[in-house]
């Protein structure tokens, strides 16, 4: 069996990264034991070729018995990528002809295999040594000998290339003996060019030093004319990168005696090779510089070039034409007239032009607030972009067909969970009708084979029905329909715990116990495992790794424990100080079926893992699945987080995200990459055909991208439909406010003072154009802003008031005692004794019924809070002493107050009220600074406990100092919280969070930061209006029957309503994607601008 | 805020001798009517003021100004009130009532040692009679009709 290996290598669902890393010492490994380890070298191991040259034809030989057995069941497998391999003049559907079907799949490249990995798992029988493609004549051949008996009309003839010198004489010759023989002893011919299919890459960049030149020989070898020079350009391109062969030309008029010049009429008939459809250069995915000198074309990006635009003539000039065309381009004419070389160039000239162009206006745009509108404007229209980008990924989702669970799993799925379910279990088990893919691969076109004219030769006609695939940006060829599969996109843990139960994968081994039904599935294993031999059997386990933000970790094992049968699942969380020894819990034959774990630990693991020798088994191992949760985490490309998930082997890969666009395009780039989408995981792949058209305002961009997310994104949105035109999520209302409020007297000049300063100094530097380089020193500047909107103590680093004892009751009966021993104390006794009933006290500054009533100690009067407060303050702003209003005793400070708290009892009814005496009514030192937010917030949370004595509540704050004054607040106001920030370890999040959605009948407050919550209450506004309403929304989603209300609080005229305008603005670059490449600044730096606008 | 409330219970429950009646067009806005205590020069005359509740009130004190002409150290030409809980001694627990018998007491008690009229307040402190005299003629003259 393990002679088969190579043969569904290319197909199978291995990643790249296994091969990557370890084609190169795999192949080493394996070469002296045989030959067949030849076909692992797809393309970057020209090396060993060399090396091996002298063995090739042995090797070639020794390959062919492997081969044939193999070949059979391979090809019937293939369900629904019909290959056009039977379609080709050769006998070579028949089996017993040997070999020649089988250098295709085998030498199959990374780029098509991958593809094809993630189309059905199917290895890729293409089966054809060449195909008839067309004929063409080429009037103006000219002859380079004189005389007679060369060649007369009717003549077989043959193309050649220029005979190269040194190295390449020997497979050169190969070749050119190949099909001088053609037409007799095709058997024999085929053997050959394995041998020559195996040098392509390598000769080729040496080859075209010998220019163009195009040799026309007859069948006994001597050379008697030569292409003319337009047509061997590229001709002579396509002859050495072996893409095509012209067996079968014939001359079609030359004189009878020749002499030098003459013209000759030829025909040429195009044979497109086997080899072909092997990438042509595939070092742009291999070799990561590429990511970092992008700017340079390579010289593989050269060859690349060249094959494509020869391609692109000889399908001219053969008149193929696509029968189904790629979104990108329209029409023929402009496939090729927008794909001429120096097309990128012009790209990239087209985007430096339009970031000069544009940067003015920018300016303009952001000086006052009007002329934002107007750019809100524009946004708007590319929101719609983003609309019809997600729209066609959705079109087909509503009919998709549902699939139930495995038994093991617990719950009830929803019908759109349902379909999720099979759509992904479709996608990892290879049969991709859950959704029929109607589109082809953005970049590709497909044509069809022509049929060839009768020549001898088996002609099978059911051609129509054997497309290939012909990528007119790339020059590539495939015989497999490019799409590809994986979904991101908001999923659920419900739906990944269901996929998990419902498709683990039969153990990996078995290798000589084949069962029909699964054989597609046994052959990928069978194929890679070989590969992975010296790393012994832990290194593919069928064990799903999940990687999630340390928040949810247990969250995600919680959920997977509940929705399957006990016992049935068995999950590790592998986080924290003292780690399981991973290896020993995968080894003990799957006791963990799944691992979860977060990004910090994977990119700890992943760091450590590069300075030592030996890699983190966690980066060893061969998942069977991994899950990235909340993938945007990993959105840059660059940082330690996602280069560690880049390094995650894996035969599945999902990533969840809600926002897989968060700022820019490019972070598409990094799910791309993880998924191992082929080719968009090429950055620079990625960044020509996506980001700079995207920047030249390109249309066919959107439409790439589009294509991109039908094939592989499952996007679930709570207003979606299902089949029956239901709401697919039914869940309770969401309301969402905004509460405007004003600030105090005193906190609008303590900001209104930081503010300006802060104006000066960004007006100061951006006069001197220092923007850039200070963008830290502004960001600090602008949270400084933003905390002092939230509580003017957050910017006061020593509050000298703040030290708050968390006890600060004071019981009415010790009051009292005090007072009474004074002996002023009959009044006193009075009114502290008659507290708890007194609630009709009026306030003697604003007549009114005293709310929340404030007690002046050295005389027992009372105000309501609000009166005294404003009493102090404009006594303060006075400076004068501070008394009391009503009898002048004082002074006093506002932290002497003591407030009277009255809980109101329910319990009891309402004539007994009365009785419950003391126990609800406390006083309480007023020692704690509220702000305009934090009153606001608590007056909504009282509001709410009189409205519903048992609601929950989440307040938000991207401050954790903040959280610390709302716990505060909370503390006083006896409210029930439940705090959950990232300073917390899992365990303690994971107690709040339960304690928090436990039953009660007393209302909770649960408090979170912005960042590690990721959602009701906000305090504040986050940058990115994704952040926060997708924490917003995770409220809502998640166990939520009553109504939600979100309510954000924002403080008038701060510059919280500007970054309110900048969500705005980001909310529309999500959709449209339209801005960021890279260079971070400008959409940062307008966004400072707005901020200091004072619009 | 508080000043509805206020303004009803004034017009409600008006002090003795005091009346204080708000603008129609606007409502921080008063007309005053004092009668002149008992066993003082200024008894039976009927003193108009105005007064004038600011923004900040009850955190500022009102401003009231007597219309009428009145012949009283603590009262100057312009009708202008020297009174300390009309400036510093002003506390938000005060209301237009306590400052309208404020103003009451003050014509009973006339306190030469804190004047605003300087000339009248000499007068009261050399001739108090006979600047009493003088109150009385000038109440009779422009408080009474």
């Amino acid at each position: 069996m393990s002679t088969e290996l190579p043969l569904f290598f290319a197909g199978s669902d291995d990643e790249d990264d296994a091969v990557e890393r370890n084609g190169g010492a795999e192949l080493d490994a394996l070469q002296p034991q045989s030959p067949v380890g030849l076909f692992l070298t797809d393309s970057d191991e020209e090396d060993a070729i060399q090396e091996d040259e002298n063995n090739e034809a042995q090797a070639a030989l020794d390959n062919q018995s492997p081969l044939e057995s193999s070949d059979d069941p391979d090809i019937m497998l293939v369900d629904r990528v019909e290959m056009p391999g039977s379609s080709s003049v050769t006998s070579m559907s028949h089996p017993p002809t040997p070999i020649t079907s089988s250098p295709p799949p085998t030498v199959d490249t990374r780029m098509d295999g991958s593809r094809k990995r993630k189309i059905s798992h199917e290895a890729a029988p293409v089966a054809f040594a060449t195909a008839y493609l067309g004929t063409f004549m080429v009037g103006n051949a000219w002859s380079t000998v004189r005389g007679k008996g060369y060649i007369k009309p009717g003549d077989e003839i043959c193309v050649e290339r220029d005979v190269p010198d040194e190295p390449e004489a020997k497979p050169s010759a190969l070749k050119s003996k190949g099909k001088g023989k053609a037409s007799e002893a095709k058997g024999k011919q085929k053997q050959l060019s394995i041998a020559t299919l195996l040098k392509v890459q390598q000769p080729k960049v040496k080859k075209k030093c010998n220019g163009s030149v195009v040799r026309l020989t007859n069948k006994r070898g001597f050379e008697f004319g030569r292409l003319p020079q337009d047509v061997a350009s590229w001709v002579s391109t396509l002859l050495d990168m072996d893409i095509v062969d012209f067996r079968g030309s014939t001359m079609i008029d030359c004189p009878a005696s020749l002499h030098s010049g003459a013209d000759l009429i030829v025909s040429l008939s195009v044979y497109i090779r086997a080899s072909a459809f092997r990438v042509p250069s595939t070092c742009l995915m291999e070799t990561p510089k590429v990511m970092f000198n992008e700017g340079q074309e390579s010289q593989d990006e050269q060859s690349l070039r060249e094959r494509k635009s020869a391609l692109l003539r000889l399908f001219d000039v053969v008149g193929l034409r696509p029968r189904r065309r790629n979104a990108g381009c329209r029409n023929g004419k402009n496939v090729e007239a927008t794909l001429r070389d120096s097309d990128l160039k012009q790209m990239s000239q087209r985007r430096g032009g339009i970031a000069r162009a544009s940067k003015p206006t920018k300016i303009e745009v952001v000086g006052d607030g009007e002329e934002i509108e107007v750019e809100g404007d524009e946004e708007e229209l590319s929101e719609d972009q983003l609309n019809t980008i997600y729209n066609r990924a959705q079109k087909n989702d509503q009919t998709m067909q549902q699939m139930e669970p495995a038994e093991t799993f617990t719950l009830n799925l929803r019908g759109y969970q349902k379909q999720a379910l099979k759509w992904m279990y479709s996608l990892e088990t290879g049969s991709s009708d859950a959704r029929e893919l109607t589109s082809l691969h953005p970049l590709w076109n497909e044509y069809a084979f022509p049929d060839e004219p009768t020549q001898g030769g088996i002609i099978d006609l059911t051609a129509d029905e054997k497309p290939f695939y012909f990528n007119p940006y790339s020059g590539e060829l495939s015989l497999q329909f490019p799409t590809a599969e994986r979904k991101l996109g908001m999923g659920k843990t419900i739906m990944l715990s269901a996929l998990i139960q419902t498709n683990r994968e039969p153990e990996p081994a078995k290798e000589e116990n084949e069962q029909p039904a699964k054989r597609r599935q046994l052959k990928l294993n069978s194929a890679f495992r070989p590969a992975d031999k010296e790393r012994s059997n832990k290194a593919a386990v069928k064990s799903t790794l999940i990687v999630a933000p340390t928040s949810l970790l247990s969250q995600w094992s919680d959920e997977l424990t509940r929705s399957s049968k006990p016992g049935s699942l068995t999950v590790l969380v592998w986080h924290g100080q003292n780690r399981l020894d991973l290896e020993a819990a995968l080894d003990s034959d799957g006791t963990a079926d799944v691992v979860i774990t977060s990004y910090g630990v994977l990119a700890s693991e992943h760091a450590k893992s590069e300075k030592a020798s030996r890699p983190s088994p966690i980066f060893q191992t061969e998942w069977l699945r991994v899950i990235l949760d909340e993938a945007h985490h990993c959105k840059s490309r660059q940082s330690k987080t996602a280069r560690a998930v880049y390094a995650l082997k894996a035969r599945r890969r999902w990533a969840v995200t809600g926002t897989p666009i968060v700022n820019r395009l490019e972070d598409l780039f990094s799910l791309l990459r993880f998924l191992d989408f082929t080719p968009w995981s090429d950055y620079s792949f990625f960044r020509s055909f996506i980001t700079l058209p995207f920047l030249g305002r390109d249309p066919k961009a959107i439409e790439v991208v589009q294509v991109i997310m039908e094939s592989i994104l499952l996007r679930r949105e709570k207003n979606m439909l299902d089949t029956d035109n239901k709401p697919i999520v039914d869940l309770p209302p969401k309301e969402v406010t905004i509460a405007k409020l004003e600030f105090t007297l005193t906190e609008r000049k303590i900001y209104d003072s930081i503010y300006t300063s802060a104006k000066r100094n960004f007006e100061d530097l951006n006069a001197r154009g220092l923007l850039g380089k200070n963008y830290t020193h502004i960001l600090a500047m602008l949270m400084r802003l933003r905390r002092a909107v939230l509580h003017p103590s957050l910017i006061q680093s020593a509050d000298k008031d703040e030290s708050i004892e968390v006890d600060d009751q004071v019981h009415i009966t010790s009051m009292i005692k005090e007072f009474v021993g004074e002996g002023s104390g009959v009044f006193a006794e009075a009114v502290l004794g008659n507290l708890d009933k007194s609630d009709q006290v009026e306030c003697p500054l604003c007549l009114d019924v005293m709310d929340n009533p404030m007690i002046i100690p050295g005389c027992i009067h009372q105000c309501c809070k609000d009166c005294i407060v404003a009493y102090i303050a404009a006594c303060e702003e006075k400076s004068k002493e501070v008394n009391c209003p009503t009898c002048s005793q004082g002074p006093f400070k506002e932290s002497d107050l003591l407030e009277v708290v009255r809980i109101k009892n329910d319990s009891a009814g309402a004539d007994s009220a009365d009785e419950s005496r003391s126990n609800d009514v406390t006083l309480r030192k007023n020692n704690f600074r509220s702000s305009t937010k934090l009153e606001a917030l608590l007056r909504d949370l009282k509001c709410l406990r009189d409205q519903d004595p048992c609601f929950r509540a989440v307040v938000f704050s991207q401050f954790t100092s903040f959280l610390d004054l709302i716990a505060k607040a909370l503390q006083r106001e006896q409210f029930a919280w439940y705090r959950f920030d990232g300073s917390m370890n899992v365990k303690k999040r994971n107690e709040a969070v339960t304690e928090f959605k436990a039953a009660s009948r007393s209302p909770k407050i649960l408090i979170v930061s912005l960042k590690a919550g990721g959602v009701g209450l906000n305090m504040d506004c986050w940058w990115n209006a994704a952040t926060e309403s997708q924490a917003i929304d995770r409220v809502h989603r998640i166990g939520q029957e009553k109504t939600v209300h979100v309510k954000h609080f924002i403080v008038d005229n701060t510059i919280e309503g500007r970054i309110l305008q900048i969500q705005k603005r980001k909310t529309a670059l999500v959709k449209e994607a339209f801005r960021g490449t890279g260079d971070k600044d400008p959409d940062s730096l307008e966004n400072l601008k707005i901020m200091f606008s004072d619009g | 805020m508080s000043l509805p409330k206020e303004t009803e219970r004034l017009v409600a429950d008006p002090a003795p001798g005091i009346t204080a009646t708000p603008h129609e067009d606007n409502l921080r806005y008063f007309d005053v009517t004092i009668q002149g205590p008992d066993g003082s020069p200024f008894q039976s005359g009927v003193f108009h003021l105005e007064l004038f509740l600011p923004e900040e009130y009850p955190m500022a004190p009102p401003k009231v100004r007597f219309l009428t002409k009145i012949y009283h150290p603590n009262i100057d030409k312009l009708g202008r009130i020297c009174l300390d809980i009309l400036k510093d001694k002003w506390s938000p627990a005060l209301q237009i009532r306590t400052v309208l018998l404020s103003i009451q007491a003050l014509l009973s008690a006339p306190n030469p040692d804190d004047p605003l009229a300087t000339d009248v307040a000499k007068h009261y402190k050399e001739d108090e009679k006979d600047a009493q005299r003088v109150s009385r003629e000038w109440t009779e003259k422009y408080a009474m009709a």
